[in-house]
This record gives C-alpha cells, structure tokens and sequence, in this order.
C-alpha cells in the first residue's frame, strides 16, 4: 500500500521537494521522534542508499527550504541523518537480502560514483542484473578519492557500497571504459542496456603563466593521491585558488599535511562562495586564512620551482548567468603573496577521450555530450549518460538523483514503455502553516558532531543515548509540513488514518476546524464540514472534540481505543 | 497504606504514540498502556468510560509544550483533562484519579517512574468507589452522567472552542480572560453534569422536583430551573400530576 500511494502523491513538502533524491525527509524525521532509529535508515534507503555518506558531506537543499527557517532556523536533518546512519553501524547493519531477479535484460553501469552506483542500486531493486564497471581499484568515485578522510571516513563509503553489493549489484573494478570495454564490447557481452556515469576527473586549469612550474598541483590529484596513500610534496606556504568545498579540502588537507601558512584566494566575495558555510567555518578554526576578491595572473617561479603568486584584486559587477555577481578586475592591483605551493580548485572537467564520438556536444561551448535532460538519452539507443558528465560538476545527492531518474529511463527502455510517461515529475511544494507567526521557537537541540570525544566504553554508551534523546527532540522541531509522509512509525496504529464525517449529524459549528493542527477539515458550500485526505494526518484531534460527535476516525475510532483501553484493564491482574 | 486493599490499582494510561519509546520504558505491571495517534486524540467520554468499567486511576501521557507531532494536541489535552477533573470531582470519583503527565523526549526515561509514583499515590487514594457496595450505584448514575455532559453540544462546543476564545479574538473583537473562562466552564460543567443527572434519574420511574432535588443536592428551585430548560431541549417531559405535585420523566436523546 505504501509503495504505491508514495509514488502517486504529488505534494511533497520542501524538504523532500527540494531534495534531488527526493528523500522522504518528513517520514524519518518523525521516525526519529517517535525513536525508531532503525526504521528510519530503512526509510531513507527507499531513496538514497548513502545515508551515512550524506549525513556526512551533503550540502543539504533539504535543510535550506525547511520551512521553519521563517520561524526560526532549519531542522537539523543532516545532522539527524548522520545518526541513524552511525547508530545502525554501530550495532551492526544487518545484511540485506539479494533482491530476486525479475529481469533477463542486463545493464551495464559506467563509473562507480555516486550516479552510478545510486542508478545500479534502483535497477538492482527493481529486478535486474547490474554490473558497474570502474577504472580506478576501489568503487566510490570522487566520494573515496576527492572527499578527504577527516570529512568522509572510508570505511562509510565501503560500507554503504558494501549495502549496494549485498543487494546483489555486481561491481567490476579496474576496467578501463574506452579502453578494457567499449560500448559495443558491452552490447556484445549481452548488455541490453548502457548507463555513462564518468563523472568529472580532470581539474580545471588556472591558465596564467608559470602554471606547470614545480610546486602547482591540482587540487583533485592532490587529493586523489593522498587517497591513494601516496606521498606528497607539500610546501611551507601554500595558496588554494577557489572557493569551492575541494578547495577547502585542499586547504585543510595541506594544514593536516604541515604547511605552516595556508591560504585561500577566491575571486568573489564570501557570500558567494559555493562551499558549506560550516566547512568554511571549520577552515577558519583550522587557521586557514582567506583572501577575497582576487585572483591570480600569473605564477611567478625561481629555478623551475613556484616563488610567489601574482594576484589582481577584483570587484563585484553585474550577476551573471549563474545568480552570482561577476568578478570584475580593477587595473594595477597587481600584489604578489609569497608562497611555494599552488593548489587550484577551480572545478572538474570530463575527460572527453573515453566517450563515444556520437554522443559528443558538437558545439564547442557548454556540456560536453549531447543528452535529453528529462530522460537522460544520447543518440545511441540504449545509452544514457548522467551525472557530473552530463551536468558538470554537482554534489553526491544530485548525483543520486540523476542515477535514480536514469534508472527509471531504463526500466521503461527495457520495457518497452514510453520514456517521458514517467511518475512523480511535477512535484508540487506544500506547507500547511499558514502564520509563521503563531509557531513556537524552539532552539536546535541536536546538530552535526564538530569532533567524537574519546570515551570509555560505559562512557560512550551513555553518551549515545544521550545522543539519542536530543536527536529526538530535535526532531520534534519538525513542522510536517507535507501530507501524511507515510512514515511507519505509527502504522501499526494509524494505517495512514483518515477522519469522515457524518453529514447528516453535522451541525458545521466549524470546532473541527479549530481543532485541526494542518488546516485539513473546513466548512463547504453546504455549511458541512468536509476532509481534505490529501493533508488529513490522522491525528484524531476532531473526532475527539466534534460537538455532534459526527466525525469518526477511519481506523482508530473511539470504540476502538475503548476496546483497547478495556483489554489493558483485564490485563492487569 | 493501612486501610488500603493488597491489590496494587488498575490504571490505564493512554500515551501518545510519538512521545515515548516503548523499549524505554520501565512501567510497573499494573499500568497498562493503550496508545492513541496524539494526547489530543482522547476524547473526554473515553476517559469517563474507562473508569466506568472499573480503572482505579487513568494518566494520560503526552509530550510537552512546546513540542507536539500535531503542532499543539497536548495543549488540547490540557483544556480536556481540566473540564475532565471538574467533572470528575463532581462524580465523587475524585479528580485525583486522573492524571495529565507532559514530558519531553529527553527525560523520557523517567515515565516508568512518574508511573510508579501515580501508581502510589492511587494506591493510597484506594480502589475506586465503583466498587464499592455501599456508594457504587449513586457513584455509577454520577459517572453515566457525567459521560453524558461529557458527550453534549454544550460542553465539547466549549471545550473545542476555548483556544480560540482564550487566544484570539472573537467575532466581536473580544477576549475572554483564563478565569473568566474557567468560571464558565465550570458553571457549564456543572449545569450540565446536574440535568444529565436528572435525566438519568428520570429514566426508569418518573419523580418529582423534590425528589430530585434531595437526590441531586441542590435546592428545588434550582432544579426547577434546570427541568424547564431540559424541557425546552426536548430531555425531559411532564409525566402526570399526583395530587399537586408534578413528576417528570425522561425522553430518549437523539
């Protein structure tokens, strides 16, 4: 029953609306509250299969569009989402069963990123067999190799790949697409259908003189080369160029490393820097400094080795295309900043070399291949490419997103349906609150762990239950904006319970609608007070006080409670 | 506990289904838990019915303000278990009896021992005096009616309204102060809980305002006053007249 009805309610609330997972936010934030930890993993699984990893590293568009920052500030849902995914790791996941396969057609993923992997765990759910291929050793993508250990730990994403294999999703490693496997070595192997999901590998280039001097080294290598276990040549002084969460990585990674002065250099201004606000915070406590509104023009070297960076100083001009206002270059501001490190961060690039020429963008501006956005189709037919490849460099959870929506396009591909008949597109936004004015404050009582204190064993018991209990109430803050999100914490009980009225007895004395926390009963035309199931929660609430006891519950009527309530009184002896 | 009975108290307690785990809870053998979608959720008839069929105590248990899953249910429930005592005092029952606990989720640990203590202080209080012999029948007549003022218009359209008469303004721009509307209540309660009463009474045989009144505790004229305005409301009907004193009987309600 569940399954069906998620798909069709078109409603969502903003957080699970502005999610590009499309995450069922509402239900485990009350599954928190009602202290069914467990349940509430289960419950982001159904969307997302990294609840530990972005509990860890999303930039949460859930959190921006709560709607209780107009009362006073965001649930704290990634914080939320960390725990239940560290609780259940804590006491051990329990290993899922493989889903039966209900399809002969074979699909082969590309690239064991987070699209990639998110669109092989989807199909692998839905019945096929899936095998994901990937040219490094070890699956994960950038999540294992660009994100640093001291933000994602390894062993989480091992772990929550480990989920997607136990579903029975197989996993090639060390194959080399272009190279080891083409797209008609695939089709030839039996493979019915094809999603590209490479990601972005290259770092941008600064182009400015002086770039291949020793002592420049790219933010993504340098980072994928400490993942790697590799050595490192890191200087004294070393200055990151861009504003972006790599850059803060890098920054932060070179500290760990023992630079003794690191810097930031961002074109723009601070508000407009696309890293989280909290890791530029914890940057700052690092003791990383932060230059604004320049940007280098030229590295100057001594003996083929990096001396200083030549930076011109900037100001703001017109938004462009982006939202964000333009850096303007102000004329002989030119300043040098001594330093014999330069890591540029400025963004990812595709390495084209690999893709098949058919699907290659022909125009030599914008994206590199040529894809139908809704769909994710290319001019081959049973090729879809998503992600970072098609979109330029995004987030894990947009990744996810994208490898979900491919995912559906191969399931209606191999079935033969129409591509762009497809549920759950036109998501509609809803709060029921009407006066923001009329919400209580509540302060947040929970938020993301800044560092785990070293405890005891007895020590650290306590101190997760006590983790517990403000994770509940934190969630209590959670408004409900949408309808009933199914969450199953009460199902037992509400089986997603309606009220009904009783037109005949109703005198429409409008106290239902008083009553009514969501604004979901009210008066009609008639002077009858009519239900909105569509934002009825089941509460009870005007079952309760309806006047002319016209209003009964569809599942937990009164009779019923009494029923229970004369059991409970039998029982005690 | 002296001249208690042996027998620990029943008591239900109806929880609202998000305010505490069940895993947490360490609740003594005799309070059996029943739980409701929300607090709110209780309608004040299921309360009254529960002790009709022999609770020693009832506790209602919810989370606390501000904190709601339905935004503002425990504050519903507050207004309800306050109209519940008066009318449970009236019964003869006690308001004691019943218990309103709000907490939070992170002292939720502690309801097994906010039971326990409820537990004792029922215990002490002794077993409900529905079962006992000598005042068990004129007790049972003040339950029922109150269960019938208790799912009247008159009391739930109060009960229903009192956020919006309390908090916000009225039609006419007006609001009515906490005690002004406590007062109301309470003559509401009362008023109601009175001709309830007589209706039961009237039910089998038909009687007289002076019997009623004995019954009843108050004066003739009161009751007279109550009959006269049951019988615009179509409760109660002038059965005969014997000799000069006229006895009324009950009419079935809806």
């Amino acid at each position: 029953m569940t399954e069906k009805t998620v798909q069709e309610v078109r409603k969502l609330p903003p957080c699970r609306s502005a999610c590009p997972a499309h995450v069922n936010v509402q239900a485990y934030v009350a599954l928190i509250q009602r202290g069914k930890f467990k349940e509430a993993v289960e419950v982001i699984r159904k969307d997302l299969p990294f609840p530990a990893i972005c509990g860890r590293v999303c930039f949460s568009p859930c959190e921006d569009a709560c709607a209780r920052v107009n009362v006073d500030q965001a649930v704290a849902i990634r914080a939320l989402k960390r725990l239940v995914a560290d609780i259940e790791h804590e006491q051990g996941r329990v290993k899922p069963e493989p889903v039966p396969r209900k399809y002969g057609e074979k699909v082969a993923v590309i690239g064991a990123g987070p699209a990639g992997l998110a669109a092989a765990y989807e199909l692998a759910k839905l019945g096929y067999p899936v095998t994901v291929f990937e040219r490094m050793a070890e699956p994960g993508g950038m999540m294992r190799y660009c994100i640093p250990d001291f933000r994602l730990e390894k062993f989480v994403v091992a772990n929550e790949i480990a989920y997607i294999e136990d579903l029975g999703v197989e996993i090639k490693t060390g194959v080399e697409f272009g190279k080891d496997i083409t797209i008609e070595s695939l089709k030839r192997d039996g493979y019915k259908a094809i999603f590209i999901a490479i990601g972005t590998q290259l770092g941008m280039r600064l182009n400015v003189p002086g770039e291949d001097l020793e002592g420049v080294i790219n933010a993504v290598d340098f980072l994928k080369t400490i993942a790697l276990g590799k050595p490192v040549k890191i200087g004294e002084r070393v200055a990151v160029i861009g504003g972006g969460n790599t850059a803060i990585d890098a920054a932060r990674m070179a500290k760990k490393l023992g630079a003794k002065e690191v810097m930031i250099l961002y074109r723009r201004s601070r508000e407009e820097m696309p890293a989280l606000p909290h890791e530029v915070e914890l940057a700052e406590k690092d003791g990383i400094k932060f230059y604004f509104l320049v940007a280098p023009k030229q590295i100057i070297g001594e003996n083929g080795k990096v001396k200083a960076i030549e930076c011109l100083r900037m100001r703001l001009g017109e938004p462009d295309e982006t939202g964000r206002r333009r850096p303007v270059p102000i004329s002989f501001s030119e300043h040098q900043y001594e330093v014999d490190t330069v890591i540029p961060a400025l963004g990812q690039v595709t390495e084209t070399t690999s893709l098949p020429p058919e699907i290659l963008n022909k125009e030599k501006r914008g994206l590199p291949v040529q894809v139908d956005p809704l769909t994710l189709e290319t001019n081959i037919p049973g090729v879809f490419v998503g992600g970072d490849v098609a979109t330029g460099p995004a987030s894990i959870i947009e990744a996810v997103g994208a490898g979900k929506r491919a995912a559906v396009s191969i399931h209606l591909y191999l079935t033969g349906q129409d591509l762009r008949k497809r549920k759950g597109e036109n998501i509609e936004e809803t709060t029921w609150v009407k006066d923001w004015g009329l919400m209580p404050k509540k302060e947040r009582r929970h938020d993301a762990p800044i560092e785990k204190p070293h405890l005891s064993f007895e020590e650290a018991k306590e101190y997760l239950e006590k983790l517990k209990q403000k994770a509940r109430f934190e969630a209590f803050r959670c408004l409900g904006c949408g309808p009933c999100a199914e969450c199953l914490a009460s199902m037992d009980l509400c089986e997603g319970d309606k009220a009904v009225v009783d037109e005949n007895k109703c005198v429409g004395c409008n106290v239902c609608a008083i009553v009514c926390p969501v604004e979901a009963i009210k008066k009609n035309e008639k002077g009858v007070a009519q239900v909105n199931e569509e934002l009825c929660k089941g509460c009870g609430l005007c079952a309760a006080r309806c006047p002319e006891q016209a209003i009964t519950m569809k599942k937990l009527t009164n009779e019923q409670i009494l029923a229970m309530a004369l059991t409970a009184l039998k029982e005690v002896k | 506990m002296e001249s208690n009975p042996s027998t620990p108290p029943k008591i239900v307690c109806f929880m609202c289904n998000w305010a505490f785990c069940e895993e947490e809870l360490h609740v003594p053998y005799n309070v059996n838990i029943v739980r409701v979608m929300c607090i709110g959720r209780m309608d004040p008839t299921l309360v009254l019915e529960t002790f009709a069929n022999g609770a020693d105590g009832v506790m209602l248990a919810g989370c606390k303000p501000p904190d709601c899953h339905f935004i503002d249910g425990n504050l519903h429930a507050e207004r309800a278990v306050k109209m519940l005592k008066k009318l449970l005092a009236l019964t003869g029952l006690g308001a004691n009896r019943l218990e309103l606990l709000l907490t939070s989720p992170i002292e939720s640990k502690d309801f097994g021992s906010y039971a326990k203590v409820f537990s004792e202080e029922i215990w002490k209080l002794g077993e409900s005096p529905l079962k006992k012999d000598e005042l068990a029948s004129m007790i049972r007549v003040n339950v029922d009616a109150a269960k019938n003022a208790a799912s009247a218009f008159r009391l739930r359209v109060l009960l229903g309204r009192e956020e919006e008469l309390t908090e916000f303004l009225n039609a006419y721009g007006e609001k009515i102060p906490e005690e002004e509307f406590d007062a109301l209540l309470d003559e509401v309660v009362k008023a109601e809980f009175i001709r309830y009463k007589i209706h039961h009474l009237t039910r089998a045989n038909p009687r007289s305002v002076k019997e009623l009144a004995e019954a009843v505790g108050i004066k003739p004229s009161a009751v007279l006053r109550h009959i006269t305005n049951m019988r615009r409301k179509g409760m109660i009907a002038l059965e005969r007249v014997e000799g000069n004193t006229p006895l009324y009987r009950a009419l079935e309600v809806r």
